[in-house]
């Protein structure tokens, strides 16, 4: 257990690292000077001004001094300040990513519950008409992008019926977009949950529950779901970090103020240093989710375990 | 086979050790279906017997010839759909199992009816410790609280000779061995004190001298309890090891019953003279080299496409145009002795 905790911290540690230096190499990924693109929507700015900002983001560095910079500053908590505004990255990340962590976690909830009870009463039924209907609908909710789902949610359930408020950032502006999000995961854990329960129960060790004579409930849920939850776990691990992906659209269709709505924001008006900072945030994010998923498959699954 | 060797035959005493026992389990005409592409098929045939007290009965037959689904259907553990149990009745404990709800089923499963399966190794599961697998059955039928009924485990654990069962218990199944997987099945299977305990091929999965282990401590735990085994096998070697009586099954019909000194010494039916003679036998006339095992032409018929007659017909040297006509019923030919065969008095016995 011990050991396979620390294999896994380690990879962990070895993708952020990659991450780090694929983030600060980011800038010299752009075509042309970065500077000059940066600057470009800003009237006025003397080539002197420009020289002035390279000095100051280390750009004339040669690229290992930069890195070598760079990983100094972020060891320190420093992620720089943005270039509009000039104010620190990680603030202004910190601040806005309870939002999209409130708005993932909800969408995860509703995918879980929606995707695990469907999936799972699916594969119980299997072959009957609500197997059918409830696979098809996950069939439809896989192929529906998140940005018209979003739209077409906005429309009816804000617009027209104005159940929910179009935009902005109390817990009722989290019902849309939360459910835009879960959805779409909701099917895909659906599908999963499904194939792995009527892969479980057609397992030795169900007939052996049974011919234990323990009751149904137990033979399902002592047995069936608790063998099959061990590769559909895997799966949430993956699903949340598509999900935070889904994220970045999903404030955007609905004005949610979170961290993805910022880095598109940040993208438009060629912020630098905002980006790097939200790419290294979301990948440690995404990391550490996966981290917590191992632990949970170890836990679940003895034969990882030892 | 000549008036002599007949007349001795009939003077041998059945060697069921429980001629005069209580019958625990009878099963009358009992006929399973199985809905396939090709239609239902009949995979259980209208096959009765009894099974006594303290007896370890063997039901033998090849693949496909409806034994594991005729214990199946005793236990109530048919899946259906595709299978329904078609007609018949099975008496246990004073009622007809056929007719009860799967929840009165599940009160007898585990308790008083249950039963081994033949792959150890995935007969369990694998996320749960051997400790909770064991005593969730104890806990269900005995009543006994979580500490109880884990001291009860232990016990069981000792009885089917697991070293070191208190630190065992935490174990998960990936941590034993097939032998051992299936001395735990045992345990499971004995610890609410069944009456009949139906074991499907529960060696065949497991090496030789593991299986002589097995087979011995099933009977010893038959001595120990008293309670009736009902060994669904194909190997004609475990019977002769360890049963009291035999039944042959072919294409979903008994063709042929009796104690296994009977059967063995003079078979009535040219099947089970088969499959006598596709047994290994060391010491057998002629040197090792030429020892050669006489193995069954051809293989049992799918269920969809019997033939007409004796099921067996087709594959047997006796076969004549009745055999091909008309069905043999079951008769007695000796004491405690039935087959379903026109041809009986020709056969010869094996060595």
């Amino acid at each position: 257990m011990d050991r396979y905790l620390l294999q896994r911290s380690l990879a962990a540690l070895l993708t952020i690292w990659i991450t780090t230096i694929a983030v600060s190499m980011l800038i010299h990924l752009v075509p042309g000077d970065p500077v000059q693109i940066m600057y470009a929507q800003s009237q006025g700015t003397t080539p002197e001004e420009l020289e002035e900002v390279r000095q100051r983001l280390g750009l004339n560095e040669p690229l290992v001094v930069q890195y070598v910079q760079y990983m100094g500053r972020v060891l320190q908590g420093n992620l720089g300040t943005t270039i509009r505004g000039e104010q620190p990255v990680l603030e202004l990340l910190l601040e806005r990513l309870p939002n999209t962590l409130a708005l993932a976690g909800a969408a995860l909830l509703i995918a879980c519950v929606i995707g695990l009870v469907s999936g799972f009463i699916a594969a119980y039924k299997r072959g009957s008409w609500l197997d059918t209907s409830l696979m098809t609908t996950a069939i439809l909710g896989v192929s529906m992008p998140h940005f018209w789902l979003g739209l077409i949610l906005l429309f009816f359930f804000a617009v027209r019926l104005q159940w929910f408020p179009v935009a902005g950032n109390g817990i009722e502006n989290l019902v849309l977009p939360a459910v835009t999000l879960g959805v779409t995961n909701a099917a895909i854990i659906a599908r999963l949950t499904r194939s792995s329960m009527i892969d479980v129960f057609d397992q030795d060790f169900i007939r052996t529950a049974r011919a234990k004579g323990l009751p149904k409930a137990m033979v399902l849920y002592g047995h069936a779901l608790r063998a099959g939850l061990v590769p559909i776990v895997t799966m949430i691990g993956l699903q949340f970090t598509y999900m935070m992906g889904g994220a970045i659209v999903v404030e955007n269709v609905f004005g949610w103020n979170g961290v993805g709505r910022m880095a598109i924001q940040a993208i438009f008006q060629r912020d630098y240093p905002l980006i790097q900072g939200f790419i290294l945030m979301f990948a440690c994010i995404v990391v550490t989710v996966s981290l917590l998923m191992d632990v949970i498959y170890a836990w679940l699954d003895p034969r990882i375990r030892y | 086979m000549s008036d002599v060797a007949m007349n001795d035959l009939s003077e041998t005493p059945v060697r069921t050790r429980a001629t005069d026992a209580k019958t625990v389990l009878a099963v009358e005409d009992l006929c399973t279906d199985f809905r396939t592409k090709a239609g239902s098929v009949r995979a259980v045939d209208g096959v009765s017997f009894e099974l006594k007290a303290g007896e370890i009965l063997a039901i033998v037959g090849e693949s496909g010839s409806g034994k594991s689904v005729t214990s199946l259907s005793i236990m109530g553990l048919i899946p259906e759909p595709p299978g329904r149990i078609a007609g018949g009745r099975v008496f246990f404990d004073g009622q007809d199992l056929t007719k009860l709800t799967d929840r009165q089923l599940q009160k007898l499963r585990g308790s008083s009816l249950s039963m081994i399966f033949q792959e150890p190794m995935t007969s369990l599961n694998p996320v749960l410790s051997i400790g909770r697998q064991m005593t969730e059955g104890i806990r269900q039928h005995l009543g006994m609280s979580a500490d109880q009924a884990r001291r009860h485990a232990v016990e069981m654990m000792r009885r089917v000779s697991i070293p070191a069962p208190e630190h065992r218990l935490k174990e998960y199944p990936h941590q034993f061995s097939g032998g051992m997987l299936q001395r735990i099945m045992i345990a499971i299977a004995m610890s609410c004190n069944p009456k009949v305990l139906i074991a499907d091929e529960p060696t065949t999965a497991l090496d030789v001298t593991i299986q002589a282990q097995i087979l011995e401590l099933m009977q010893e735990l038959r001595d120990m309890t008293g309670a009736a085994i009902m060994l669904i096998t194909h190997d004609m070697g475990v019977v002769a090891e360890t049963a009291d009586r035999v039944i042959v099954m072919y294409a979903g019909q008994k063709i042929e019953e009796g104690s296994v000194e009977e059967v063995f010494r003079a078979p009535r039916h040219p099947y089970t003279l088969g499959l006598l003679g596709a047994l290994p036998r060391l010491g057998q006339a002629g040197a090792v080299g030429d020892t050669e095992l006489n193995e069954i032409p051809g293989v049992v018929p799918p269920l969809t496409d019997l033939p007409p007659g004796c099921r067996f017909s087709d594959r047997c040297s006796y076969a004549t145009d009745k055999c091909r006509a008309e069905t043999p019923p079951l008769e007695t030919k000796r004491p405690g002795h039935i087959a379903a065969c026109w041809h009986s008095d020709e056969l010869e016995s094996p060595t």
